[in-house]
């Protein structure tokens, strides 16, 4: 095949610039964290805070830009470049556009907090936290991602529950223990406290692996819709 | 233009159902699709044509079997929708970029398909502002520009005006003169009547060969097998053969003088006084003329004139 992904790719992200189905998620979001975000509050938790918000959102982002398309236009696409890379694209420029949003948020907690821990009594420093608290928005961005691809179509084609599934989803991932969004989340969280940073490595590995396998899922099922 | 010859697309066994329990909409499809072919699929409505075509362009998967040695492909749906945020201009640059063209090749190969079918003027406007006639000539240039070496038409000519049909009919035609491959579904049994290489029919889950133009079978009450042909009488360099695999594998007989008389369907007769002016050495054109429609060729159709020969008003 001839078709180039990044062609793809920037076709789908057009496609979703232009359908402007990107603003719910963006007012939700930024919402969001004027809620909870507040001048001068410990920087940790704050990361934490946005990256917890931002798993529901990319879910959002993600079945946005699966199901953006017509079919007749999905059909001339996935003739010219296969089902399952116009799918794959589809959920690259989701992924771009949370990670739009990620670094935004990123950007709003560094202006307004504060870099020390909770307590107000260790020094937190600034650039640290910021890497750490963008590890844990990506890891919670593809874990959202992985479960946006699982809960639209082609992979869950019934309409009416990919919505309800994927949020009770992202809560799931985001309050159970053993999940690696709700681990990155606890070590943003028990850093705050004790005004060290933790990188959540361990997390992101083990994220990785389970949004690519959703995704690889969801682009082999892109030719067997119906 | 870049040729898989090495491989020629095969399905071997092929069918599809939908769900883990549903009925079989197609089985045991066995189809052979060579380069240069103008394959006709008919069938009734919910025979399972269409499934076959999404099978063929690749947008479907087949549930058993395989299909191998698919080419470069695009695939023209019956109706493209108006929801998409582009204008017409930039819906064909990106799906030019999706078919590997660079940019401003895609932009020039849009321009002029668009041109071509009338709608230039319509480039800036936004998709969802286009009349229907106007969105299929967009859908039908996405795939032409390409330049694909299999065309999938689903009823691709519903929604265009005359004009525009004969468009397509025209670029179908040089499409397979240039060795590409195109398989079609139209609901006109004289869409492209005498062109098509090979007919199939779809019925009960199967796909049947038919003959080509077999006046004894006709489709739907109207023969499809003899359409407007044309006469082309060329002469080429003393002594010397007519160049070898002519468009539309075209009739020929000795015409007054020393000329050749080369009939050929007639959405073919462009493409063939292409080959024989391009060829090395090239051939002269003495006349271009309408045939007379083959006596015996149309039953089904008593009382009127053979399709194309009417006189335009």
């Amino acid at each position: 095949m001839t078709a180039s992904l990044p062609a793809l790719v920037r076709y789908q992200a057009a496609l979703l610039v232009g359908s402007y189905r990107w603003l719910p998620p963006l007012l939700a979001y930024a919402a969001f964290l004027a809620i909870g975000v507040q001048t001068g509050g410990p920087i940790l938790d704050a990361y934490g805070y946005a990256a917890g918000g931002l798993l529901p959102v990319s879910v959002w982002l993600a079945r946005i830009c699966a199901t953006n398309e017509p079919p007749a236009a999905r059909s001339c696409v996935a003739a010219a470049a296969g089902p399952g890379r116009a799918h794959l694209a589809a959920l690259l420029a989701a992924v771009g556009a949370a990670l739009v949003l990620a670094l935004a948020g990123a950007a709003f907690v560094a202006l307004l907090s504060d870099p020390h821990s909770t307590g107000h009594r260790v020094a937190v420093p600034v650039l640290p936290a910021t890497g750490a608290g963008l590890l844990t928005a990506l890891v919670c961005l593809l874990l959202g991602i992985g479960i946006g691809a699982l809960c639209s179509p082609p992979v869950l084609r019934r309409p009416g529950w990919g919505v309800p599934v994927g949020l009770i989803a992202a809560l799931l991932v985001l309050v159970l223990g053993a999940s690696p969004a709700n681990a990155a989340l606890r070590g943003m969280i028990t850093g705050s406290e004790r005004g060290t940073v933790t990188v959540p490595w361990l997390s992101l590995a083990v994220a990785v692996p389970l949004a690519s396998a959703a995704t690889a899922l969801a682009c082999a099922l892109g030719g067997r819709r119906g | 233009m870049p040729r898989q010859e090495a491989q020629r697309m095969r399905l071997d066994g092929v069918g599809r159902r939908y769900g883990l329990r549903g009925p079989w909409v197609l089985r045991e499809v066995r189809l052979d699709v060579p380069a240069g072919a103008l394959l006709r699929i008919e069938g009734t409505n919910g025979s399972g044509k269409s499934t076959l075509l999404r099978l063929l362009a690749g947008i479907d998967r087949p549930t058993t079997g395989r299909i191998t040695g698919r080419p470069r492909t695009a695939y023209v749906p019956e109706r493209f929708p108006a929801a998409l945020p582009f204008t017409a201009a930039g819906y064909l640059a990106h799906l030019g970029r999706v078919h590997g063209l660079r940019t401003p090749e895609a932009a020039d190969r849009a321009a002029e398909w668009l041109a071509r079918f009338g709608a230039a003027g319509h480039a800036r406007t936004p998709l969802a502002e286009l009349s229907k006639g106007t969105s299929q000539k967009v859908a039908v240039a996405q795939a032409l520009l390409a330049e694909p070496e299999l065309l999938v038409l689903d009823e691709a000519w519903t929604g265009l005006d005359p004009a525009a049909r004969d468009t397509l009919d025209r670029a179908v035609a040089e499409r397979v003169a240039a060795g590409g491959t195109v398989v079609f579904v139209d609901h006109d049994p004289r869409r492209l009547a005498g062109a098509a290489s090979a007919r199939y029919r779809v019925a009960d889950g199967r796909l049947l060969p038919r003959e080509r133009g077999t006046a004894a079978e006709p489709a739907d009450g109207v023969d499809a097998g003899a359409g407007p042909r044309t006469v082309v009488e060329a002469e080429g360099p003393p002594g010397s053969p007519p160049p070898s695999g002519l468009p539309g594998a075209p009739d020929l007989a000795p015409g007054p003088g020393n000329s050749l008389r080369l009939t050929v369907a007639t959405v073919h007769s462009d493409a063939l006084l292409r080959a024989l002016l391009t060829a090395r050495p090239p051939w002269h054109i003495r006349a271009v003329a309408a045939d007379e429609p083959p006596g015996p060729g149309t039953p089904g159709t008593p009382g009127t004139p053979a399709p194309g020969e009417a006189p335009r008003p």
